[in-house]
């Protein structure tokens, strides 16, 4: 496993010194694995049997607890977030088309990334701000009065 | 402590503080419906359906996690609760196929057994099939995941009993499952198919695959697992007269303890179709079929002209660790009364004799008892040359619980990396064979740093100067040069186990099997001394003897050093009670051990042998020169359930029966008895094997008094201290009542446990050049030892039926090898081929090839070289070269 690990990730050292500094510990799962994923944008299969190995558990745990939890993400992501809201707010003012339309225009499905990296499709259940029926979310920005110009007018200029 | 009172469906009933209410109820005799308890694993609330309803809050809640307070009023079937549990079912239902009629599970369905209790049956709920995709190929276990329930029975079984950790939940909702790392089908996970998840899940959704029969039986004998050491409980499902389920039974003195593959998947041995069936004599140089009459009566002859004709000192007798007690008994007294000769031993000299001298002669007691439920409580565990996961399961289970459930602390010395290493606190990789030196610097740093137990040392042992002499040298750094294992390391590993508050030593035959094996077990003593451990409740040495009942037929005097219950063969005492007993007189000792009865055949002293249950072609080192001893034998009869290689030389071959198929005891490594009982009968005519002995003796001019079985058991109660047929099953065999405790008293003249100094022997550096490789040979999972047994079980044979050798891959990279290509492996006695297999598990310069497999007998690399105390050949390493051999050729 280490061998083949140096081969195709290059970023193994990286990896093993975040896990390291967590070793024979076993509270520290959850943020060790957030950390993980704020460095590489994703928690690399690759990983789980090294912090198995430093947090005395078992794989099989560590990936019960990553695939656990909706912020926990085992593939890379896209550059750009795109959360489409299904929330009943959002839904009753056509929440359900602006997916579709998100969709086509990505050419991607529901938890899918473009090939590019550039976008990865999501959906939330609700983001709190119904008065603004139907939002959308992109990185860490707010998108509210959806429709369907609007929608392919921000995707094109790259979701600012 | 206070009891707690409270009301449980109108009646007051008490319990103790931390209680569950479900343990409460069950205690008062109410019946409360659950799924995910079970009461060998830790509760957790999952299925729901033990909901009672707390009167006063109206609260309800899981009966299994909720403990007991004070003043509760609960109610187990009101209205509400009897509403809730069928809405549960129900909901359990809609997600679970209507397959009832085809599954397997048939009755012994938890899930269907509630729903019927219930009177659920289609349920009105929109369903929500589970999707099973897993597709598993593994001989043993069959997952459908569309019957799961998400009891996580299976989950717990995995991580707290056999602390395997392959499943766990993954995803979770709808989706989740109880699925291995990267969600892969078993046989690619690090699975060991013990079947404790498939013993413990409610559903059909793990099942065994190519159980022989599909339905349920009521017929069920409760016996013991006749692999290995361990001697764990079985129960085994009967039909038809064939063996068709066996799962784990919890029975006095082991309790409940999980199986592991051959426990579970190998008890189909004795239905092989390659079983011997009827006897087989020798006529015109073939093996023909024969009767019994004819057959005993060529034997008794045979034996009979032997004896008249050189003497019954030229009759040997040779058995097996195999054997039952009562067996084994039967047959040193076939030996030593009916035929007159100390020429008896067993195969288990090879592997246990180092053990029992080493122990003997400085604990003072062959058997230390250590039960497993000890080692789990010890705070420290140093296993050394052993690997239990494979050897012997329910120490490897008890091992892995202290380590992950209590946080106790492992010391692993193995030149290779097992299953434990990923356990261990330290992993010490000495150069196969350097123990001694290793165990030695381990003695010099507790003694130089104090470490040691000041007053049992004073107190209790003796000759301790000697020993600190004898340490002296051992320095951490010089252990290193030897063993390559860095000092550090030496002197934390010593550290750990000398400050432990108890600490056990396990270990097996990888240090017994070495010319010097007696010495090792010494140096293991030392250490156990040193610190007190030795003869501490939950401390000392627990061995690992390698066959089921290797302890048990010493126990019984199938050795020509010792008489029943341990008594040297020497101790005149001893002899006089039993000549009076048995009323002959005992032929003069010392009688050959099993390899000189080999030589003895050879150089002519040996003209007959008795062989029952032993395969010594296949399992004894050497095997040209044993083959050629048994050979030049005038006479060889072989008792045994195979035709075996050896079977195969025999003038006659008496089919005798499996432990599952005749009734008996034997003594498991921990030194409980266990009791075998007759589960199915032997196919064709094959007869139990203290019956085929008795016949002889009766047919022969010196005829034992046996005609039941009942009186061996009589005879046995009154001339083998500790030993108990009925009623002893569970009980340790009582050492103490044998005497043995004043044995070594000769050597310690205050009785006290002896220190016995050892030295490390630099091994001659002749053959380095030509040989630069060190070979290994061991079991390997799922097979045990040399597998006689496990390769006739179809299912365990399906998963691995080929032999292999291993080389770490610098070693395969440098010589140009890829996985799977043929080598030659040539020693300085012989060669055998075998394909490649590279693992970084093995150390560099080292080649590890299993001792299970036939069609690599690893046997003919070995010359023999006894080990001087203990007669046992050295087996387990020698010097060896590897060579590529290309396809054609």
């Amino acid at each position: 496993m280490a061998e083949q690990l140096l081969n195709t990730k290059p970023d193994l050292e990286k990896l093993t010194a975040i896990i390291a500094d967590y070793a024979g510990q076993r509270w520290p799962l959850i943020p060790l694995v957030q950390k993980i994923q704020s460095e590489f944008g994703y928690i690399p299969q690759e990983s789980v049997p090294l912090i198995a190995q430093y947090l005395k558990l078992f794989p099989s745990q560590v990936q019960g607890v990553i695939s656990f939890y909706a912020q926990l993400y085992t593939k890379p992501r896209g550059k750009k977030v795109v959360r489409v809201c299904r929330g009943t707010a959002c839904h009753v003012r056509g929440g359900k088309t602006i997916l579709k339309l998100v969709k086509q225009n990505l050419g991607i499905e529901e938890g899918e990334t473009t090939p590019d990296m550039e976008y990865t499709l999501e959906t939330v259940a609700c983001i709190g701000v119904c008065a603004l029926a139907p939002n959308i979310v992109i990185g860490d920005r707010v998108f509210g009065h959806m429709n369907p110009k609007k929608v392919e007018y921000l995707l094109k200029r790259g979701g600012d | 402590m206070q009891p707690i009172t409270i009301t449980l469906d109108g009646n007051e009933v008490s319990g103790y503080a931390g209680m569950s209410i479900l343990a409460l109820a069950r205690e008062a005799g109410v019946h409360i419906p659950t799924l995910c308890h079970d009461d060998h694993l830790p509760d957790i609330g999952a299925c729901r359906l033990c909901i009672v309803e707390e009167e006063k809050s109206g609260a309800l809640m899981a009966a299994c996690v909720t403990p007991i307070a004070s003043g509760m009023v609960i109610n187990t079937r009101s209205p509400r609760v009897v509403t809730h549990r069928r809405t549960i079912v129900e909901l359990m239902l809609a997600s679970h196929p209507d397959a009832c009629p085809v599954c397997d599970k048939g009755n012994r369905c938890k899930l269907r057994g509630i729903a019927a209790e219930m009177g659920l049956s289609l349920t009105q709920l929109q369903r929500v099939p589970q999707v099973a995709t897993i597709q598993d190929v593994n001989p043993f276990i069959q997952r459908d995941l569309s019957k799961c329930v998400l009891c996580a029975r299976c989950i717990r079984a995995c991580q707290e009993l056999v602390v395997e950790g392959v499943l766990d939940y993954f995803q979770r909702g709808f989706k989740s499952k109880p699925a291995t790392f990267g969600d892969v089908p078993l046989e690619s996970s690090d699975c060991t198919f013990c079947g404790t998840c498939v013993a413990l899940c409610p559903t059909g959704a793990l099942m065994e695959r190519d159980a022989p029969y599909r339905g349920t039986t009521r017929n069920k004998v409760k016996t013991t697992c006749p692999h290995c050491g361990c001697g764990c409980s079985i129960e085994l499902e009967i039909k038809d007269n064939r063996i068709i389920r066996s799962i784990p039974a919890e029975t006095d003195g082991t309790g409940y303890r999980p199986l592991c593959v051959r426990g579970s998947y190998g008890y189909d041995f004795t239905h092989s179709p390659d079983r011997l069936t009827t006897p087989l004599i020798r006529r015109n140089g073939s093996l023909q079929q024969s009767d019994w009459e004819e057959a005993l009566t060529l034997v008794a002859d045979g034996l009979e002209k032997v004896i008249s004709k050189h003497g019954a000192e030229s009759v040997a007798v040779l058995g097996s660790a195999h054997c039952t007690n009562e067996e084994a008994y039967l047959l040193q007294r076939l030996a030593r009364c009916t035929i007159g000769t100390s020429n008896v031993d067993s195969g288990s000299r090879l592997y246990s004799a180092a053990t029992i001298l080493g122990l003997a002669t400085t604990i003072g007691l062959p058997q230390p008892a250590n039960h497993v439920e000890a080692i789990e409580k010890s705070d420290v565990i140093m296993v050394v040359g052993a690997d239990p996961t494979t050897s012997a399961p329910a120490v490897g289970y008890a091992i892995k619980r202290a380590v992950k459930g209590k946080g106790a602390c492992l010391i692993l010395i193995d030149p290779r990396r097992t299953r434990l290493a990923f356990f261990a606190t330290l992993h010490l990789q000495p150069k196969p064979g350097t123990d001694i030196a290793l165990l030695s610097a381990l003695a010099h740093v507790i003694v130089k740093e104090n470490l040691l137990d000041k007053e049992f040392v004073v107190r209790r042992t003796d000759n301790f100067e000697p020993l600190v002499r004898s340490v002296e040298h051992y320095t951490p750094e010089y252990a290193a040069g030897v063993t390559g294992v860095p000092a550090g390391q030496i002197v934390a590993a010593a550290r750990f186990y000398a400050r432990a508050r108890q600490a056990s030593l396990v270990h097996g035959s990888g240090i017994t099997q070495y010319p010097t094996g007696t010495d090792c077990v010494r140096a293991i003593a030392n250490l156990a001394l040193l610190t007190g451990n030795a003869l501490r409740k939950g401390g000392g040495i627990t061995t690992l003897y390698r066959e089921s009942n290797s302890y048990g037929v010493m126990a019984m005097g199938l050795s020509p050093h010792l008489l029943p219950g341990f008594r040297s063969a020497t101790d005149t005492r001893a002899r006089g009670d039993l000549e009076t007993l048995w009323r002959v007189n005992l032929p003069d000792p010392p009688g050959l051990t099993a390899i000189e009865m080999l030589q003895g055949a050879i150089s002519g002293k040996i003209r007959a042998l008795y062989i029952c249950g032993e395969d010594p072609i296949s399992t004894f080192p050497d095997r040209q020169m044993v083959t050629e001893a048994l050979a030049s034998l005038e006479f060889l009869v072989v008792q045994d359930i195979f035709l075996t290689e050896t079977a195969k030389l025999a003038t006659v071959v008496l089919p005798g029966a499996s432990p599952l198929e005749k009734d008996g005891t034997t003594i498991n490594f921990e030194g409980k008895i266990r009791r075998f009982r007759r589960a199915v009968t032997p196919p064709g005519e094959g007869r139990p094997d203290w019956q085929i002995l008795a016949e002889i003796a009766a047919r022969m001019k010196r005829p034992l008094p046996f005609s039941h079985f009942d009186d061996i058991v009589a005879e046995m109660e009154d001339c083998v201290p500790g030993y108990q047929y009925y009623g002893g099953e569970g009980r340790d065999f009582d050492i103490q009542s044998t005497g043995t405790r004043q044995q070594p008293v000769e050597e310690a003249p205050r009785g006290f446990p002896r220190f016995s100094p050892v030295e490390y022997q630099v091994p001659a550096k002749l053959d380095d050049h030509e040989y630069p490789f060190l070979l290994l040979t061991g079991g390997v999972f799922p097979h045990h030892s040399n597998s006689i047994w496990s390769l006739k079980a179809p299912r365990l044979k399906k998963f691995l039926s080929q032999g292999y050798a291993e080389l770490n891959p610098e070693d395969t990279h440098s010589l140009g090898l890829d996985n799977g290509d043929t080598v030659k492996i040539t020693s300085a006695a012989g060669e055998v081929i075998a394909p490649v297999r590279s693992s970084a598990d093995i150390p560099q310069g080292t080649v590890f090839i299993p001792c299970s497999f036939p069609d690599i007998a690893v046997n003919v690399l070995f010359r023999i070289r006894l080990d001087t105390q203990s007669k046992a050949p050295a087996f387990k390493s020698c010097r060896v070269k590897v060579q590529r051999v290309d396809s054609d050729g």
